[in-house]
C-alpha cells in the first residue's frame, strides 16, 4: 500500500481513490507457468543435444526462453499494477500497463463472490477473489490476496451486498 | 451452509396446482420427430423400380423396413412415455416445481418473484393436438428455465395467468386467475416484414455470391476450349442451391415473425408471433435489461428499425432460438417511440408523463450525429480512428437511461435503464492511450445488446463513469418490487383492472435473497428410495447465503 499522487480526473486513478495492492507473491504464482514451459523447454533441447550431438538443438530452447525473459519483465509490472479499492458502494478494481481496465461494481449487484485458489497459490499462502453479477461481461477479480485478506474480503463484500442488495 | 431453499412460507392458501403429471399425449408430441424421419425413409423406400430381393418381393420388402421404423419410434416414443411418466410439476404461491428423470432425478423450482418470462409455445405438432408449452424463465444463467412440455392450450394459458398474478403479488377471489386486459401497440403487417427480411444484408450478400458466380461461369463458357459440361455441372448446381438457401434464410425469418403483434397489459409486453410454431411471451415490467435499436442501411429509405432486447434468462437458454429477444423484427419510428415508452418507464413531470426518451432526442440518438440532442461524441485526437463514424458514435443521459448510438451506413441505438445498469468498465489500449482517450462498457446481462461507447476523451470517460454510478445507484433505489403489482398504482404506468387491485404484503421478505431458481440434482439408488429424500440444500452460491 502506497501513496498515490491525486490526479484531477485521470481515468484509472480516481479521484479520492486508494488502491490497495495486491501480495507481490502472486508474482511468483504467474512466473511459475512460464518457468516451468522454459524448463521443458531446455530440458528438450538438452537431450536432443546430447544424444544427436549437434549443438544447433539447443535453438529449440530459444523461444522457451525468450518467452520466459519476457514474462520475468512483463509480470512484476502487471502484477504492481493491479489493485482495489471498497468504497463505501462499490469495489474498484484496476489492472493492466498496456492495456488498462478499470471495472466497478456496485455491492448491490453482486449476485455471489467466488474464492479460489490453485495448488501454487496455495502452497505460497494466495487465493482469488472474484465477483460475479447478473452480468457475464463483469470481470471483477482480484488475484493474489494472502488467504487471511481473501476471506475477509470475501464476508466484507457479502456484508455489503447483503445491506444493499437490489433485485436484478 | 445449507440454505433453505425451499423455506415454507405461513401457507395463506393451498398450492395453486397440486402436484400433477403433464398432458399424456405429450409423449407422442415429443416423438414426433423421430415419427416423421422414419416415414421419410419408409416413402423413400416405397419408391417404385426398387428391388428388394428375389425372396421377400416388393410388399414384404415394405413392410420390414415399416416394421423397422417402427420399432424405433415405439423405441423413442416409450422413452418419452417412462419420462412423462416420472416428471412431476406443482405450483404454489413462491415457486413452480418441476420434478423430472427416472434413475437420476432431477428437481427444479422457478422462484416467481424472480420471474423474467413467461412463454407460451405451440410447436405445429403441438397445435394439432391443442397442446402448448409452457416456458418459465428466470434469472439463473444457463439452463435454468423451466419447460412444461406439454399441457391443454387452456390449462397453459390459465396457469401463465396464474404464474402472473402470483409473481405481480396480485390477490384474487376468483378460483382462476383472471387474464389480464391487452391494449395492442404494435402490430408488424406481413408485406412488410417479407420486404424487410429480404432487405437485410445476408440475404442481400447471398444473391450477390451467387449472381458473379453464375456470370463467372458465363464468360467462362464463352472463352474457346472450355467443355460446355464442365461450365454447365456447377452452374446447375449453384443456381437452384443459392435460390433454395435464399428463399430458406427468408422463409425462416417470416415463419418466426409472422403475424406479429406486440401488446401491454399490467402483465408487462406480450410478444405473440409465428407462422407453423406460435410463440406467445410475457415479459413483466421491468424485466428488461437493455434495449438495441437497429437499422440496415438497406432500411434507411423506408425508415424501418429492428429492436432486440436482453432479458435475463433468455440468452442463456435459448442458444438457437434468440427471436424471444426479438421485440419488433421491422417497425416504423413510432413503433419504435411506443416501444420504448413501453419498456422504460418514463417519469412524472409537473405537466403529466413524461416519456424516458424524449421523441426530439430519440430522432438525434436514431439518425442525427454531432452534438446535437446532447451527445458527447468521439475525441477529436480519435476521429481518424472512426473516420466515417465519428460524428455518430456517441452517448447522452436522459433521468431515466443511457443513450449509446453508433454506425454511420447501418445505425445502431443502445438504450439502458439507469437502475439495470450491473456494473461499469474503462478500458484503454496502447494506442488509445497516446491519443488519450478510453472506451467505456456498461455491463448489462448476456444478450444480443452489448453497450459500448468508444473512444472518449479520458476525461469525458472518466466523468462518465463517476456519474453514471451515481445516478445507477439513486435510480436502484428508487425501482420498484420485484413483485411489480405492489409498486404504488401510479407508478405502474398501466391501468388496473377491476381484478387486479395491487395488494401490498411481506414487502421485502426473503424471497429477495434467494436466487431465482435452486437446482438440486439427487442421485438416486434406484432400490432405495423415490428420489424425494434427504435433498440437501444444494443450491447454487451456496457458500454465499444471501447472495443469490
Amino acid at each position: 500500500m502506497d501513496d498515490q499522487p491525486e490526479h484531477v480526473e485521470e481515468p484509472f486513478d480516481p479521484e479520492g481513490v486508494r488502491f490497495k495492492r495486491v501480495s507481490p507473491r502472486l508474482i511468483w504464482v504467474r512466473l511459475a507457468g512460464a518457468g516451468i514451459f522454459a524448463l521443458v523447454g531446455i530440458a528438450v533441447a538438452v537431450v536432443l543435444w546430447l544424444v544427436l550431438d549437434s549443438a544447433w538443438f539447443l535453438l529449440i530452447a530459444a523461444p522457451a526462453v525468450l518467452i520466459a525473459g519476457f514474462s520475468a519483465v512483463v509480470v512484476p509490472r502487471q502484477v504492481r499494477a493491479l489493485g482495489y479499492a471498497e468504497r463505501e458502494e462499490d469495489l474498484i478494481v484496476r489492472r493492466g500497463i498496456l492495456f488498462r481496465s478499470l471495472t466497478v461494481v456496485p455491492y448491490g449487484r453482486m449476485q455471489y463472490v467466488d474464492v479460489t485458489a490453485g495448488p501454487v497459490d496455495r502452497a505460497l499462502g494466495l487465493a482469488t477473489v472474484r465477483l460475479h453479477t447478473a452480468s457475464a461481461a463483469t470481470d471483477a477479480t482480484v488475484p493474489g490476496l494472502t488467504a487471511d485478506a481473501a476471506a475477509l474480503l470475501r464476508d466484507r463484500l457479502t456484508a455489503a451486498g447483503q445491506a444493499r442488495l437490489a433485485g436484478l | 451452509m445449507t440454505e433453505e431453499t425451499t423455506a415454507p412460507a405461513t401457507p395463506v392458501r393451498p398450492p395453486r396446482v397440486p402436484m400433477r403429471r403433464l398432458h399424456p399425449v405429450s409423449p407422442l408430441v415429443r416423438g414426433w420427430a423421430a415419427l416423421l424421419v422414419g416415414l421419410a425413409i419408409v416413402v423413400e423406400g416405397v419408391m417404385p423400380g426398387e428391388d428388394f430381393g428375389p425372396d421377400i418381393g416388393f410388399l414384404g420388402g415394405l413392410g420390414v423396413q415399416l416394421g423397422g421404423v417402427l420399432a424405433i419410434a415405439v423405441v423413442v416414443v416409450l422413452g418419452n412415455v417412462v419420462g412423462w411418466f416420472f416428471a412431476r410439476f406443482s405450483v404454489d404461491d413462491d415457486a413452480v416445481h418441476l420434478h423430472t428423470g427416472v434413475l437420476s432425478r432431477t428437481q427444479r423450482q422457478a422462484r416467481l418473484d424472480r420471474l423474467q418470462a413467461i412463454d407460451v409455445v405451440q410447436p405445429l405438432i403441438g397445435r394439432l393436438f391443442g397442446l402448448a408449452e409452457l416456458r418459465i424463465e428466470v434469472a439463473g444463467g444457463a439452463d435454468s428455465q423451466v419447460r412444461l412440455r406439454y399441457l391443454k392450450e387452456s390449462e397453459a394459458q390459465q396457469l401463465r395467468n396464474a404464474l402472473l398474478a402470483a409473481a405481480a403479488g396480485v390477490e384474487y377471489e376468483t378460483d382462476e386467475a383472471p387474464e389480464a386486459p391487452e391494449r395492442e401497440v404494435v402490430v408488424v403487417p406481413p408485406g412488410r416484414l417479407v420486404a424487410g427480411t429480404a432487405l437485410t444484408g445476408t440475404v442481400i450478400a447471398l444473391t450477390i455470391g451467387a449472381v458473379v458466380l453464375l456470370t463467372g461461369l458465363g464468360v467462362a463458357a464463352l472463352l474457346p476450349g472450355v467443355p460446355l459440361t464442365l461450365v454447365l455441372a456447377p452452374m446447375a448446381g449453384i443456381g437452384p442451391g443459392a435460390v433454395v438457401v435464399i428463399v430458406f434464410t427468408v422463409a425462416n425469418q417470416f415463419a418466426k415473425s409472422f403475424n406479429f403483434r406486440l401488446a401491454e397489459s399490467p402483465d408487462g409486453l406480450r410478444v405473440r408471433a409465428g407462422l407453423t410454431e406460435t410463440r406467445s411471451a410475457t415479459v413483466p415490467p421491468g424485466r428488461v435489461q437493455a434495449v438495441l435499436v437497429s437499422q440496415s442501411w438497406l432500411w434507411r429509405r423506408f425508415d424501418w428499425w429492428h429492436v432486440k432486447v436482453n432479458i435475463a434468462g433468455y440468452a442463456a437458454s435459448e442458444t438457437q432460438q434468440t427471436s424471444s429477444a426479438v421485440l419488433l423484427p421491422v417497425g416504423t419510428r413510432q413503433d419504435v417511440r411506443d416501444l420504448l415508452a413501453l419498456v422504460v418507464a418514463g417519469t412524472s413531470g409537473p405537466d403529466g408523463p413524461r416519456p424516458a426518451v424524449d421523441p426530439a432526442v430519440l430522432d438525434h440518438a436514431l439518425s442525427g450525429t454531432g452534438e446535437a440532442g446532447g451527445f458527447v461524441t468521439v475525441d477529436r485526437r480519435a476521429r481518424w480512428l472512426d473516420l466515417l463514424a465519428w460524428r455518430r458514435i456517441g452517448y447522452a443521459v436522459t433521468d431515466r437511461v443511457l443513450l449509446a448510438r453508433t454506425g454511420l451506413l447501418n445505425r445502431s441505438l443502445v438504450v439502458v435503464p439507469h437502475e439495470r445498469t450491473q456494473s461499469l468498465g474503462l478500458l484503454q489500449g496502447p494506442l488509445q492511450r497516446r491519443l488519450g482517450v478510453v472506451t467505456f462498457r456498461l455491463h448489462s446481462t448476456p444478450g444480443p445488446v452489448d453497450p459500448v461507447v468508444p473512444h472518449l476523451s479520458e476525461v469525458e470517460g472518466a466523468r462518465l463513469l463517476r456519474e453514471q454510478g451515481a445516478r445507477a445507484r439513486a435510480a436502484r433505489a428508487a425501482s420498484g418490487p420485484e413483485r411489480w403489482m405492489q409498486r404504488p398504482a401510479s407508478a405502474a404506468g398501466v391501468g388496473l383492472g377491476a381484478d387486479q387491485e395491487p395488494v401490498l404484503v411481506d414487502e421485502g421478505d426473503r424471497a429477495a435473497r434467494h436466487g431465482g431458481v435452486a437446482q438440486e440434482r439427487v442421485q438416486v439408488d434406484p432400490v432405495a428410495g423415490d428420489g424425494r429424500t434427504g435433498l440437501p440444500g444444494a443450491a447454487r452460491g451456496d457458500e454465499e447465503p444471501g447472495l443469490r
